[in-house]
């Protein structure tokens, strides 16, 4: 269990969730697809922790539970607009809210 | 002294002026102007009598720098000598009676203090043109004084006849007053200075003598003439005197003081200040100018039934005489019949003033009774034009007669000047000074034998002759006889205090003896000349003797003064006009007498009925009572002209200037504006509205980029980001 | 590399991630994605641990698993109604962005097998101490304080922010 095994699960989470960000038409699916890439990002510290630096030093893992709680307040906002988009539109899929449209 | 004496002199009017301007900014008049104008009056004139004592021989320039223009520096400062000082105390004395006459005169007008605000302007710009050192100080002050005699001449503007008067007055005097420029100018650029006498001896005067002497005279001719035009304007000589007559709109003071004693003496002054540069035959020129403008003006006197536009032609006629003097080179008897007849006419005006103030009243309350009778009147002459009938009722002699009873002191002090205009002998300064243009013109004839002047002597003689007869018969028609219009002689009266005293001082003033009060001998001299030696100028040297014996002093006393200085020339000269004076006094002490008596005959005891002998010489009548047609020619020939002229210039303008720049204006729309705007149209706009549509369509096909929606841009970014890496890749 | 039971283990749980990720973003039944991604989380926690971060992999499922997918499913059921359960894909967009994820995935695994000093690195299987007592050290400690901080009260923004725009408007 090298530090790529991490790397490449990571890497395939990540392209998963932008994979889902680029295609499901529905906000929660995309918040799903945020997520995964988070998961991703906080594998990948948890991974140069382990290996890179130290065993002793676990300042990755830290700025890994900082992601978590970052995660946790975004997808708190994210679903608070998520209600004001659907009160304000009737519908939470991102292509028929085209306010911005040129 | 002299100086602060002068500035004071000026500034004393110029003070009432400028309070009154100054209060009428701010829309309230000082109460009292009357009283503050005449002080100011009287203080210069106490300083002007006060000046005599500090007349120098040498004239005494004080200038300053005025202009300095690179090498060319204009000055401006104050001539003194005997001339400037007479001048002076004939201005301020005559002005300041006339403030006290008006008091009296214009009491009740509406526009009371600004009369006097005006009477004091002028006061200020008539002292500043006869003490100034330049040419340019003197036009300064020329044109001051027209523009006061335009404004006092309207002062009843209301009058559709004073407003154009005062119109006339002005336009008719610029004519002359171009020539007077032009002559100006050309003096300035060949002498590069307009001081007529300055410390440094390069004043016009020294510079004409030098020129003189050396002979090249006919540019100095042709500037004296055009310089003495200004002159014809201003002292109403022919042909430009006939707004003088219809001067006469404005109130009887400003007659009195502008147009019979100073305003219109300020050509004479002019002529005489200017002597020094005239040639022989700019003086001939102004002698026959001078002496027709005598004679005409009073044949048309003879005629006039307005006492008023009788005073004015005897006033162009006198001016004439003064100018026929300085022509004839007795500028001395010229400046000195100025002076006697500043009093005297100034006298008659102001007598003319009280009896129209006295019939003043009759006039508001029965202007159609009068209308009636002066239509009754035309009916009775049969020969009475209509212009009868634009005579103000007031001043129609023929209205008057019998005042000697009602207005006793009027019709004495009017006696008194009327018997010296009319050169009644030995007691009255009139006499003297024509009798001594008679002689002065008599004597150049003599003493040159020329016919010129020979001519000039018979034309004054007659004038002399005439002047008499009809100032006998204003007279005789205004204070003799019964009265013709009982009802204004009724009413009737002699005038207040403050008109009656002015009469009895210029009264006194008729008389040599008391002008000996002011005029002190010992400080009174000639202006000195400096090219007196110039050969044709020989004979002025003694004729100033003249001035002295004319100022009272005997003939054996002015010799005295003028030492033995006599040359042989001199002496030659001095008898030809020794001769000549007793011939002229001889002659017009008869010329004089005849007209009085004819006057008596035809006015007072009837014997003749001037109507028969007007229609005897029903032609002669013509030509005078129409003014020798003066005014039509003027209206028929030279208005026409000019009307003619515009309208040939209008025709011009239309068709051919408008032509032209209608023609280029159809070229430049019909070929360079289709051009243009087709180029515009085309081009211009082509281009912009492409680039409008391009730019239009492209953002109609780039605005679908913008689709709002978030995953479109997503797509963007991250595939964005697989090239961009991509291509580092590759590189 | 022999093929242990922790092996085993660590592959299993790799592939349990991978594929219930895969499912997460391609179930068309919302909530079944969201039962994906629970899934998901475990997996990743699961992973921590191999990492021997004991803490981590707590706070992964305790936060994840118990708050944000709760949060998620809450979402789920107060936005759509039962015609909106099923997710709508587009097929170009789909194969756009299948195609740009691919190059990405190409992208971020040729990056890694050719970083050379990521090469190697193994674990050598020795037990570290737990983390627990260290992470309160650090986090109240000097170096991660400021930061702890900031997050606490970030996440107090977040959440006056979330309930002011999720709440009804009021208009007065």
């Amino acid at each position: 269990m090298s530090l790529q095994h991490y790397l490449v699960i990571s890497s395939i989470l990540f392209t998963l969730g932008i994979f889902a960000v680029l295609t499901r038409r529905n906000a929660i699916s995309i918040l799903m697809g945020i997520e995964l890439i988070l998961n991703s990002c906080n594998l990948n510290f948890a991974a140069f922790s382990r290996f890179v630096t130290p065993p002793e030093n676990i300042d990755g893992q830290i700025i890994a539970i900082f992601g978590i709680v970052l995660a946790a307040a975004e997808a708190a906002v994210f679903l608070a607009i998520i209600l004001a988009i659907y009160r304000e539109f009737g519908s939470i899929r991102p292509d028929e809210v085209d306010t911005l449209k040129g | 002294m002299v100086v602060s004496l002068i500035s004071i002199i000026l500034l004393a009017p110029l003070a009432a002026f400028v309070i009154f301007a100054l209060l009428g900014l701010a829309k309230r008049s000082f109460p009292r102007q009357d009283l503050l104008s005449t002080l100011a009056m009287l203080v210069a004139l106490g300083c002007s009598l006060y000046l005599i004592k500090e007349i120098v021989p040498k004239p005494d320039p004080h200038t300053v720098e005025w202009i300095s223009l690179g090498n060319i520096t204009l000055s401006m400062g104050f001539y003194l000598d005997s001339v400037t000082v007479i001048m002076l105390i004939v201005v301020t004395l005559v002005s300041s009676l006339v403030h006290i006459f008006s008091i009296g005169y214009m009491h009740g007008d509406p526009r009371y203090p600004r009369f006097f605000a005006y009477l004091s302007l002028f006061s200020f710009s008539m002292l500043f043109l006869v003490v100034s050192d330049n040419l340019l100080g003197i036009y300064i002050g020329w044109e001051l004084v027209g523009l006061c005699s335009y404004l006092l001449i309207g002062f009843w503007f209301e009058k559709d006849s004073a407003a154009n008067a005062c119109k006339k007055a002005f336009l008719t005097t610029r004519v002359g007053d171009v020539g007077m420029f032009i002559g100006m100018m050309m003096l300035f650029t060949k002498f590069n200075t307009l001081s007529l006498y300055d410390g440094a001896q390069e004043g016009i005067f020294t510079q004409a003598a030098a020129q003189l002497t050396t002979g090249d005279m006919v540019w100095l001719s042709i500037a004296g003439i055009l310089i003495f035009c200004g002159a014809i304007g201003k002292s109403a000589q022919m042909p430009l005197h006939t707004w003088l007559p219809d001067a006469m709109e404005g109130p009887t003071p400003v007659s009195a003081l502008i147009h019979a004693a100073t305003m219109v003496a300020a050509g004479v002054y002019l002529t005489a200040r200017m002597f020094p540069i005239l040639t022989a035959t700019s003086s001939l020129v102004i002698a026959y100018v001078g002496g027709i403008t005598a004679i005409v003006a009073a044949t048309i006197a003879i005629v006039r039934f307005d006492i008023k536009r009788v005073l004015a032609y005897s006033t162009i006629s006198q001016l004439g005489y003064m100018m026929l003097a300085i022509g004839a080179g007795s500028y001395v008897a010229g400046l000195f019949h100025l002076t006697t007849h500043a009093f005297f006419k100034a006298l008659l005006f102001l007598g003319s003033g009280s009896v129209i103030h006295a019939f003043h009243a009759m006039h508001a309350h029965h202007d159609e009774d009068h209308t009636d009778e002066a239509a009754h009147e035309h009916d009775n002459h049969g020969l009475v034009h209509e212009h009868g009938s634009e005579i103000p009722p007031d001043q129609d002699m023929r209205n008057m007669g019998g005042l000697r009873k009602k207005m006793p002191i009027t019709f004495i002090t009017m006696l008194i000047a009327t018997l010296s205009i009319s050169g009644v002998p030995f007691i009255f300064s009139g006499f003297w000074s024509k009798d001594k243009i008679l002689g002065g013109v008599l004597g150049r004839a003599m003493e040159w034998n020329s016919g010129h002047h020979y001519i000039l002597f018979v034309i004054a003689l007659c004038a002399a002759g005439i002047t008499a007869f009809y100032m006998f018969r204003l007279i005789f028609m205004t204070f003799f006889g019964e009265p013709r219009n009982q009802e204004m002689h009724n009413m009737a009266h002699e005038s207040p205090w403050t008109m009656t005293v002015p009469l009895i001082v210029l009264a006194a003033l008729s008389f040599p003896a008391v002008n000996h009060l002011w005029f002190n001998k010992n400080n009174f001299k000639p202006p000195d000349q400096p090219h007196i030696q110039a050969p044709q100028h020989a004979y002025v040297s003694p004729d100033t003797k003249i001035a002295f014996s004319l100022f009272g002093l005997s003939e054996a006393e002015a010799a005295e003064e003028e030492g033995g200085k006599d040359t042989e020339q001199a002496d030659k000269a001095h008898h030809a006009h020794e001769v000549a004076h007793n011939i002229a006094m001889v002659l017009s002490i008869i010329v004089a007498g005849l007209g009085i008596l004819l006057s008596w005959l035809f006015y007072h005891r009837r014997r003749f009925s001037a109507e028969s002998v007007a229609t005897t010489f029903r032609p002669a009548y013509n030509l005078f009572w129409n003014k020798y047609y003066f005014d039509e020619f003027y209206d028929g020939v030279l208005v026409a002209l000019t009307v003619w002229k515009s309208r040939l210039f209008a025709k011009f303008d239309l068709s051919i200037i408008d032509g032209i720049v209608n023609g280029v204006a159809t070229i430049t729309r019909k070929i360079f504006a289709a051009f243009i705007g087709f180029f515009d149209n085309r081009i211009v706009d082509g281009i912009v509205n492409r680039v409008a549509e391009v730019t239009w369509a492209a953002g109609g096909r780039i605005r679908r980029i913008q689709t709002g929606a978030i995953q479109t841009y997503l797509f963007v970014v991250l595939g964005g980001i697989v090239l961009i890496i991509l291509i580092f890749r590759a590189l | 590399m022999e093929f242990t039971l922790k092996t085993f283990i660590f592959y299993g749980f790799a592939l349990i991630t991978i594929a219930s990720a895969f499912a997460v973003v391609t179930v068309r039944n919302i909530v079944h994605a969201a039962f994906a991604l629970m899934v998901t989380l475990f997996g990743v926690a699961g992973l921590y641990v191999f990492l021997q971060a004991d803490f981590l992999a707590a706070t992964q499922v305790i936060v994840y698993v118990g708050g944000i997918l709760v949060l998620i499913l809450f979402g789920v059921m107060m936005t759509s109604g039962r015609l909106e359960m099923r997710i709508h894909i587009e097929r170009g967009q789909l194969l756009l962005g299948g195609g740009i994820s691919l190059a990405l995935l190409m992208l971020l695994l040729t990056v890694i097998a050719n970083t050379p000093g990521w090469k190697n690195l193994t674990d050598d299987g020795t037990p570290l101490p737990p983390t627990t007592e260290s992470i309160g050290n650090l986090i109240l400690g000097e170096k991660f304080l400021l930061p702890f901080e900031v997050v606490s009260v970030l996440l107090l923004v977040a959440l006056i922010g979330a309930a002011l725009i999720s709440r009804k408007e009021v208009r007065d």
